[in-house]
């Protein structure tokens, strides 16, 4: 378990409404600091400039998917270590293993309850080591 | 072929014609006796020819006596041995009454009367041999009679001319046997040909019988084939589906115009080529081949076979084939003949119902995602607190919003049930174990209806070879319905009961309402689905009325059963049993 509690948050979304409704929650409900990219080419320089705790990746949008974005995120020194959690609308058994192989922190499948979000994030960064 | 006559036949035949001389030796016995009494007489003998006489009359009466009797008989041809050893009987008194005479006359009369018997006698001999004939030794004891006394009397005379002639006697009587023995051999020969004869005759006319009978019925056997060929064709030209004839070669032989219709070449440019240089598509013609080599060596019928075919305007049209290969009774194949049915349309159907339900699954899902997150996010009171009319409107929202992606996610999961695109994640599972889990799950819901749940009987944990293998979080969601319809269903302050035993050779879960109980115009839909008694019970409660319906399908694919029966002092018990595992 980390030592200091979550409370900055990054979010990688190409669609603007579930945008508005992440940061919503995670600012009103879950009192966290959210910074929201839209395109994710432009992600990895929103890491480097806001250092999350922990980012969400969208795992399908155009350009480029989350797991895509999450592998070239490995590469990069800065982000190597960040706990990583993927929303997705499609969680069949074959791509949570995908997922867990990836070494994400966790997953939350769509559609997910705004009012629960911060707390099923908290409860993935407890976990961490 | 006289082997074929029946012995017995054979011989009532001449016991008949025996009996049917017997009349002339009666008559001739009857005139020559009186004749010979009227010459011999004499009364200083006058008792021994009145005698003579009678015995004359007697054995002539007894004997018509005798044929009279056979006459009248009707076992004449079952028992011919027994009417035989009577004419024997009566041939022997009838000789032995001439016998008799030639005994006693001959020594006390006259040269010339002498002369006069040994003539009759010797007549009386002689016209034997017709009337015995047809049995040789019926003429012997006949003759015998006649012969041995009169010989005697010769032969002890003291003349020695007589003696000669006692001599010489014995001769003639062997030779008249020996003839009437040979008279008895050709009548034998005769009447075995003729029965040999009759019963050929007859096997013949029953042969014919036979023959006429099995020509009708081959007549009308090819009148039917005939007919159920005509039907057949008939079947073929008007069928909506394509029937071609193909040849072993895989040469097609004839088409219907169900054929001509789908594939739009005519009759004639589609015979005499083989099947799949118009047909099969270049780039399956390899495939085609392989199968079609298969089919000729199994001479199995193939169902269900799906081809896309050119049609002649360039469109394709995808048939499913079933295919039959004939094969006749000398077990060479004659003919194949497949019928294919236009599946173009369903094969599009099925893959636009696929696309829909990936529609559903993305399109629809993403757009609630944000309806229901926004409106929770609202009705959470974090953005602040809203005028009551407004509170309760966005409740309303959320919860048919709630509503709709619930019956997404159903119509989602029916279909990739009914798909066979979900693969259960079986493990041995504490049946018990997972009861409880779902109990607690499900609390929160219960209370929305301020209803309990109360696990009935020995505990959950109990038992621990209570284990089935299972899939856990199917299983959970089949308990879930279950228990989600007793909450939903049951009175206020209500309590669901829950129970688990053994049911044969399976594990039974049992949930216990106090609702209403299932009304019998439903229950034979009550696991079809969106299958709700009452329409307006489920917008009060939600539901999407495809619970039941998946988790029966859910329930029989781990191999078990579910179901339901009315509760005694009302309300409704939901069951399913899965197979115990045994390790």
């Amino acid at each position: 378990m980390p030592d200091r509690p979550l409370s900055k948050g990054c979010y990688v979304e190409d669609d603007q409404d579930i945008q508005r409704i992440v940061r919503l929650s995670l600012e009103k409900v879950g009192k966290m600091t959210v910074e929201v990219v839209s395109d994710p080419n432009s992600a990895v320089e929103a890491m480097k400039r806001f250092v999350p705790d922990l980012v969400l990746l969208d795992w399908m949008m155009p350009g480029m998917d989350g797991p895509t974005l999450f592998r070239k995120m490995r590469q990069i020194p800065e982000l190597s270590a960040l706990p990583v959690v993927f929303i997705t609308a499609k969680a069949s058994q074959s791509e949570m293993e995908e997922l867990a192989a990836l070494g994400a922190a966790g997953a939350i499948s769509k559609p997910f309850s705004p009012k629960d979000l911060p707390d099923q994030l908290r409860e993935i960064w407890a976990k961490l080591p | 072929m006289r082997e074929r006559a029946d012995p017995r036949l054979v011989l009532a035949d001449r016991v008949e014609e025996l009996y049917g001389q017997m009349w002339l030796g009666i008559l001739a016995t009857f005139a020559i006796g009186a004749i010979a009494t009227f010459e011999f007489w004499d009364p200083r003998m006058r008792d021994l020819v009145l005698f003579w006489w009678g015995l004359v009359l007697l054995v002539s009466s007894a004997s018509a006596g005798l044929l009279y009797a056979y006459r009248r008989s009707a076992d004449r041809t079952r028992q011919p041995e027994q009417w035989l050893r009577w004419l024997g009987i009566a041939a022997l008194a009838l000789g032995a009454t001439w016998g008799f005479a030639g005994a006693v006359f001959f020594p006390s009369h006259t040269d010339e009367q002498q002369v006069f018997l040994a003539f009759l006698l010797a007549g009386m001999m002689s016209g034997g041999i017709p009337v015995y004939a047809a049995s040789w030794p019926i003429f012997a004891l006949y003759a015998g009679g006649i012969v041995v006394p009169f010989t005697y009397v010769l032969a002890t005379f003291g003349n020695r001319l007589f003696i000669e002639i006692a001599l010489l006697v014995p001769m003639f009587y062997a030779i008249n046997v020996a003839v009437a023995y040979r008279l008895t051999q050709v009548f034998h020969a005769g009447y075995r040909l003729r029965h040999a004869y009759g019963k050929l005759t007859e096997d013949y006319s029953v042969l014919n019988q036979r023959l006429e009978r099995q020509l009708g019925e081959l007549e009308d056997a090819r009148r039917q084939v005939e007919a159920s060929g005509r039907k057949l064709s008939l079947f073929a030209e008007r069928a909506p589906i394509a029937v071609l004839e193909i040849t072993p070669e895989g040469l097609v032989s004839q088409v219907n115009p169900g054929a001509e219709l789908l594939f739009g070449f005519a009759a004639d440019e589609l015979t005499g080529l083989h099947v799949k240089d118009r047909l099969v598509l270049p780039e399956f013609r390899g495939e085609f081949e392989r199968q079609w080599q298969q089919l000729i060596a199994s001479r199995e019928p193939v169902v269900g076979l799906k081809i896309r075919t050119p049609r002649r305007d360039g469109l394709q049209v995808v048939c499913e084939w079933t295919v039959t290969p004939l094969v006749n009774s000398e077990g060479s194949l004659i003919a194949v003949i497949a019928q294919g049915q236009d599946v173009t349309r369903e094969l599009e159907a099925e893959r636009m119902k696929k696309e829909f339900t990936s529609t559903l699954s993305h399109e629809l899902r993403t757009p609630l995602t944000s309806i229901i997150g926004s409106l929770q996010l609202i009705n959470s009171g974090v953005l602040g607190d809203m005028p009551q009319d407004v509170a309760e409107l966005t409740a309303v929202a959320e919860r048919n919003g709630t509503r709709l992606l619930d019956l997404i996610n159903d119509i989602l999961d029916i279909e990739k049930i009914e798909s066979g695109k979900v693969s259960l994640v079986q493990e041995v599972l504490r049946l018990g174990d997972l009861v409880r889990e779902a109990m607690v799950l499900n609390k929160a819901f219960a209370e929305r209806f301020k209803v309990r749940f109360e696990f009935v009987g020995q505990a959950p944990h109990g038992s621990p070879e209570r284990t089935v293998h299972a899939d856990r979080k199917r299983l959970l969601q089949v308990m879930t319905n279950l228990l989600s319809n007793a909450a939903k269903f049951s009175p206020e302050g209500g309590v669901v009961e829950i129970t688990l035993y053994e049911h044969g050779t399976d594990l039974r879960v049992g949930v216990h309402d106090r609702g209403p109980g299932i009304p019998d115009s439903f229950r034979s839909r009550i696991f079809a689905r969106f299958a709700q008694a009452d329409s307006t019970t489920a917008r009060q409660k939600g539901g999407t009325g495809l619970g039941l319906a998946i988790s029966k399908r859910l329930v029989e694919m781990m191999h078990g059963r579910i179901g339901f029966e009315p509760r005694e002092g009302g309300g409704t018990t939901f069951w399913f049993d899965l197979p115990r595992h045994h390790s």
